[in-house]
């Protein structure tokens, strides 16, 4: 992320200037936006969802120290943001599954590919996050772990956590990885 | 038995890897009129908030629950 910013314009940022709100907005947008999309993986949600995160950090402004990176402390907001986002939009674990998204018989990689992805939307958002970020997007541990502010040995933890669980899903269902 | 290695392989299946794309639109102006906007707080969600502060405070226990759910 581009963070080689000037100090006087974050200075200006967290007393509230939306001049320099916007010019913090124009240099990151792209950034946060590609961030969120790896987490939310729909284009047009990421656009929402960006929204809600950049109004979150004018919202907190006050809680940025100007000296640290600016480009950080808007990921774990982005991050924040997009984890609410899929609490919201999770479907739960346990409650009666529609005929539509019962997987069929599993034959082959696609049916197989299919359930592992149902049983991935139901995994709690906090796993689901961590695990979207390791193990499909490939992220480097220490990023994740800056991004959610929590240490790498946590980050560890939830995916080994998220795999355990997206295999007892998947037995749920029917398969027994 | 399906290992490790192939329940990642099986995910990046479902999930392929996002491209390096951008927003289809100028977002500021929905920004700028999200922070204009009047906060509104309904009855209800102070009500609820309430509610749960008082279960908690009853029930300590439940706060792991929550948290784990968080």
């Amino acid at each position: 992320m581009p963070d080689e910013l000037d100090r006087d314009l974050l200075r200006l940022f967290v007393q509230g200037d939306l001049d320099a709100f916007e010019s913090l907005f124009k240099q990151f947008e792209i950034d946060v936006y590609r961030w969120i999309l790896r987490i939310v993986r729909d284009a047009s949600t990421a656009e929402d969802v960006l929204v809600e995160a950049f109004w979150r950090a004018y919202r907190g402004r006050g809680h940025f120290d100007p000296s640290r990176s600016f480009g950080a402390w808007m990921r774990r907001i982005a991050t924040n943001a997009a984890r609410d986002h899929l609490r919201a939009a999770r479907p739960r674990a346990g409650w009666s599954t529609p005929d539509h998204q019962i997987p069929a018989p599993v034959g082959s990689d696609r049916d197989l590919g299919e359930a592992v992805a149902l049983a991935f939307r139901t995994l709690p958002p906090k796993l689901q996050v961590v695990a979207t970020l390791a193990l499909i997007e490939e992220q480097p541990y220490a990023e994740i772990a800056d991004a959610l502010d929590l240490p790498i040995g946590t980050v560890k933890s939830r995916v080994f956590r998220a795999i355990r669980a997206l295999r007892k899903e998947l037995a749920r269902l029917g398969i027994h990885p | 038995m399906i290992d490790d290695d192939r329940l990642q392989h099986l995910l990046r299946s479902a999930f392929p890897r996002t491209a390096d794309q951008e927003p289809s639109r100028d977002l500021w102006p929905l920004i700028v009129n999200r922070i204009h906007a009047p906060v509104r707080r309904s009855w209800l969600d102070i009500s609820l908030a309430a509610a749960i502060a008082i279960v908690l405070m009853m029930f300590p226990e439940w706060l792991l629950l929550l948290a784990y759910h968080l």
